[in-house]
């Protein structure tokens, strides 16, 4: 009898561990997800790779750009984050070509497509080591995203294993939004003129 | 052969027995279920336009089909072309930016040397990227009609479904993964220039 429960005993010890490994087993996802280097809105956070640092966020209804010929508006059903900061490659040329606003719910909001032909946008921004550059990205998320936000900054989206800065917005709170914001062209070291209305 | 070894070697072959009814069993109420499905299908719903339709990655919710020559852009096309447009309102429900609308809906029957239809945001009269996520966008697919098909004066989509997996079944990897169709919806084609 003692053998029986000893038997027993032994088959539910297995499954027992069995069910513990197979719900705590990291999946593909896990295994290769980004390796995150953390920092803060305002201070250079330096990986391996690049360097970056943000140095101003503004919040708006609108976007203005004014173009050669003629200037557009886009508007959003949320809020337009725009980024301003430097980056700044390493050990060898590089572009950044994934950037993210990771709101306090978990969503990953990709940078707006709709501003990528705007003059320094990260993406299009080649880095070289040594070379600090100025970038700019622009953000459209929904107001209730913008407190307690995290900046997602990688060389891609896909790669696995890829280095991710992650930078903490602290501080940036959905309460001066101007109503709108104009990007113009500028000559010199920053490309780009930002001036709220 | 004793006795006892007699009985050990009956008993292994009863529970031998045993477990293969079993699985014979249960292999044949799982082929004869998929067969009977296959046999069977589930009749598709069909949605009005202006009704929100659950895909799992998107909400998508029809407005209304047209036929014209000036796309979204307003900017007219070196050559004439004609067009087919369709509005409707997008909500993108997963965690992340998408921009995978070509595979949303299809013309149904689908129709010969028909190119993918193009995807404009209707806020930018541009070509619409990304979508994000829990932001609602009115978008507009335009297909550049083949000059030798009529365009027919009511356009029957069948919407598509997706579902999401934590883990997939060949690498473990989480993805968003085609279901059988959610709707299909009729839309009568009016005229703009």
């Amino acid at each position: 009898m003692s053998a029986f429960l000893k038997g027993l005993g032994g088959v539910a010890l297995a499954a027992a561990v069995l069910y513990g490994m197979q719900r705590t087993t990291p999946g593909y996802g896990d295994i290769t997800s980004p390796r995150p280097v953390t920092g803060k809105l305002g201070h250079r956070l330096e990986g391996r790779a690049f360097a970056i640092d943000i140095a101003k966020v503004q919040l708006a209804r609108r976007v203005i750009t004014k173009g050669a010929s003629r200037d557009s508006t886009f508007t959003t059903s949320g809020v337009w984050v725009v980024v301003e900061g430097t980056a700044e490659a390493l050990n060898e040329s590089l572009t950044l070509l994934s950037a993210e606003w990771l709101g306090p719910n978990g969503v990953r909001y990709a940078a707006s497509q709709r501003l990528s032909s705007l003059p320094g946008m990260l993406p299009g921004q080649r880095l070289e080591p040594g070379l600090p550059t100025p970038v700019l990205m622009a953000f459209e998320i929904p107001e209730s995203q913008v407190a307690g936000g995290t900046l997602l900054i990688a060389r891609s989206a896909w790669a696995p294993l890829a280095e991710q800065a992650r930078i903490e917005m602290a501080g940036v709170k959905p309460v001066d939004i101007h109503s709108s914001l104009v990007v113009a062209r500028a000559q010199g070291r920053v490309p780009w003129a930002l001036s709220a209305q | 052969m004793s006795a006892e070894q007699r009985l050990t070697w009956r008993r292994r072959l009863f529970a031998f027995v045993v477990a293969s009814v079993g699985a014979a069993a249960a292999t044949a109420i799982s082929f004869a279920m998929t067969v009977y499905e296959a046999a069977h299908p589930k009749p598709v719903p069909i949605a009005a336009p202006g009704q929100p339709i659950d895909t799992g990655r998107w909400t998508i919710t029809f407005r209304d089909a047209r036929t014209g020559s000036l796309p979204p852009t307003g900017i007219k096309p070196s050559t004439p072309k004609k067009l087919v447009m369709v509005e409707f309102d997008l909500d993108n429900r997963s965690a992340s930016t998408s921009n995978v609308f070509s595979r949303l809906f299809a013309i149904e029957p689908p129709i010969a040397n028909l190119p993918p239809p193009a995807f404009y945001l209707a806020r930018d009269k541009s070509v619409a990227g990304g979508l994000q996520p829990d932001m609602p966008e009115r978008m507009i697919a335009v297909w550049e009609w083949p000059a030798a098909v009529p365009v027919p004066e009511q356009l029957r989509l069948k919407v598509a479904t997706q579902i999401h997996k934590q883990r997939d079944n060949l690498y473990g990897a989480p993805g968003w993964f085609d279901r059988e169709p959610a709707a299909f919806v009729t839309l009568a084609v009016g005229t703009s220039p």
